[in-house]
């Protein structure tokens, strides 16, 4: 997802882009052959919905230096917004059933809808932004979190059930599934579900990137670094916060968004703070300050968390010797300490500040050296 | 004073708590002048600076840059209005090569808003800041390290680019805040050619705080003396340096030289 900066031909970035091109192509042959029942395509679309998140988690705490605890906050708002525009008019009396309908009475296409789940959460940010971002590091970590489970509440409350449909379910929207082509009977004959959320979130982070490299970029790593030499330096600290907390929230809505069409349903109440722990995970296992690390980890930690360590839930036998201790919830024990030992041994996380073409620079450069010598 | 003003202080005092850091403080500063700041450690100087860059509200005083009123204004409005400054204890990026901390501080002259600088339609200001910055460093010598971590530098060339960062804001005033701090009498003497030559090359005014004597002496035009926060003397490096009560502040003074003083 490394498809940018503009300096002259760097083989490094050139590279980094033939590789993310041949993850795409690998994704879409894979939709074509592998059952679409496989965990694979669970992994992969909750992954890059993860990664969309992480990255914009990342852009606040890794590159701004702002500890906010708000995602999951923003992915509900997304997600919602979602959900609330795009459900088909002559379903909403199902859905909104005990609200007769609802309010809102026609539906948009699903990518405008899911730039107005960016757009809404980004407005929610800049008002939360307004008093919070006044505040520094913990305090500014629990004011953020507080809101998260504010606006939990508030979209499971009665009295805005006709616009949210209180604590009951949104379902009937598009969903991944959508995106797959069929032919008039019904039939699959392209399957795009897993591409589609690739493509969405490779554009997202690939505009966080062109953000990043960007002369704003530069500025809120320089907020991160030193406050006080930023501000001397003539950059404005309150906008530039401000700037970062919506672009993050931005796309923690969009990726909102993306989880509602992955699920299928929302709910408020799932959208909890260990929801935004599990992201926070994912940044500091990938590497604060490294996209790539978050996009890496995010499906690393969704691949463990929903597929590989499956077996560990279930009585195993090899041979005749049956596996003690395994059952139902063992899953979680081990991917504990599996984080526990990542964090101790891999402090700066996978990547640490390393992105991708990076590490063909470093080979490129280890590589001269020997040459060298 | 034939010259213009380029800052003006008024009246300028800072309390915090019962303690009071610059008492009274008034100076001018003219156009193309080397102007020193000096006293004692603790005597209030850097106090001084945090007030004049905006870091600190003075208490009671007013700050005048060209006439206007820059008084409470915040850090980044004032280095807008052509002040920059370097730090006493060395500030840098830390995550960034000496490049792009001093392209980051290109930032505050742009015309682009996030959109246009994200999707790339700010290329020719993006490529005139990265040529106006490779030039900066070959004028201060330090094109042959540019792609180095700025915190990897050695001591002094850390001083040099924090100089160098603060010239990439397009300042007329440069406030430096012990250049020479921890340089040897070689990096020192080097230290003062280099600010006599930045000042003529980007037609700036310094103002700076020093405490080795040898570079005030020889680049300042004019210096005030202060101590605990109040001022005790100005004038050429010559009348200070034979000022009694400069040397009172410096060295102490016997009481019976005192009462010799006063009588």
């Amino acid at each position: 997802m490394n498809n940018t900066t503009k300096k002259k031909a760097d083989p490094a970035i050139f590279f980094s882009a033939v590789v993310v091109l041949c993850i795409y192509a690998a994704v879409f042959i894979a939709e074509q052959t592998i059952a679409p029942t496989s965990m694979l395509f669970t992994v992969l679309k909750k992954g890059a919905t993860y990664a969309l998140v992480a990255v914009s988690m990342n852009l606040l705490n890794g590159f701004t230096g702002i500890f906010s605890l708000g995602q999951a906050g923003f992915m509900l708002i997304g997600a919602y917004t979602f959900g609330i525009f795009t459900i088909p008019a002559a379903q909403r009396i199902n859905v909104y059933q005990y609200y007769n309908g609802g309010i809102v009475q026609f539906s948009l296409p699903w990518f405008v809808a899911m730039l107005l789940a960016g757009l809404m959460a980004a407005f929610f940010a800049f008002l939360i932004g307004l008093p919070v971002l006044r505040l520094k590091s913990d305090y500014l970590a629990i004011a953020s979190l507080g809101f998260a489970e504010i606006i939990r509440a508030v979209f499971q409350w009665d009295k805005l059930g006709v616009i949210t449909n209180g604590s009951n379910m949104l379902n009937n929207y598009p969903t991944f599934n959508d995106f797959n082509i069929r032919n008039a009977s019904g039939k699959v004959t392209v399957y795009l579900s897993t591409l589609v959320p690739f493509i969405i979130a490779g554009v997202c982070i690939g505009v966080i990137i062109l953000l990043i490299n960007s002369t704003y970029g530069r500025a809120l790593k320089a907020i991160r670094d030193d406050e006080i030499a930023a501000e001397a330096m003539g950059i404005r600290l309150a906008s530039h916060k401000r700037l970062a907390f919506c672009i993050s929230s931005f796309f923690a809505g969009v990726g909102g968004a993306m989880l509602a069409m992955y699920q299928t349903t929302v709910q408020a109440k799932s959208f909890t703070t260990a929801m935004t722990y599990e992201i926070l995970l994912i940044v500091v296992i990938g590497g604060i300050g490294s996209v790539t690390g978050s996009c890496l980890s995010s499906f690393l930690f969704v691949a463990c968390s929903e597929w590989w360590l499956r077996f560990l839930d279930q009585k195993q036998v090899i041979g005749t010797f049956q596996v003690p201790m395994l059952r139902n919830g063992f899953r979680l024990v081990v991917f504990s300490v599996i984080i526990m030992i990542v964090v101790l041994f891999f402090r700066q996380g996978i990547m640490g500040t390393k992105e991708l073409p990076d590490l063909f620079r470093s080979q490129h450069k280890k590589e001269k050296e020997a040459q060298g010598k | 004073m034939s010259t213009e003003n380029v800052l003006h202080i008024e009246h300028l005092t800072m309390r915090f708590g019962g303690v009071v850091a610059v008492n009274d403080l008034s100076m001018d500063i003219n156009q193309g002048e080397i102007v020193a700041l000096i006293g004692p450690n603790g005597a209030g100087k850097t106090t001084a600076f945090n007030m004049v860059t905006g870091v600190y509200q003075p208490t009671e005083g007013k700050i005048f840059l060209h006439g206007q009123d820059i008084t409470g204004r915040r850090p980044d409005e004032i280095t807008k209005l052509g002040v920059a400054r370097t730090f006493q204890n060395i500030r840098l990026f830390s995550s960034m090569t000496v490049f792009e901390n001093v392209l980051t501080a290109r930032h505050l002259r742009r015309t682009s808003n996030f959109l246009s600088a994200t999707f790339r339609l700010n290329t020719a200001e993006e490529k005139k800041m990265r040529q106006e910055t490779e030039d900066l460093l070959k004028e201060v010598g330090l094109s042959d390290v540019k792609d180095e971590k700025a915190t990897s530098l050695p001591y002094g060339k850390q001083r040099l680019l924090e100089i160098a960062r603060a010239l990439s804001t397009q300042p007329k005033l440069i406030l430096l805040d012990e250049p020479a701090a921890g340089m040897n009498p070689q990096e020192t003497e080097e230290l003062g050619a280099f600010i006599r030559q930045i000042k003529d090359k980007f037609h700036l005014t310094v103002f700076l705080i020093e405490h080795h004597m040898n570079l005030v002496m020889d680049i300042s035009d004019r210096i005030y003396v202060i101590d605990f926060g109040k001022q005790i003397a100005e004038g050429t490096p010559a009348e200070v340096q034979n000022n009694p009560a400069v040397i009172a502040a410096y060295l102490g003074v016997d009481e019976e030289d005192e009462e010799a003083g006063k009588a």
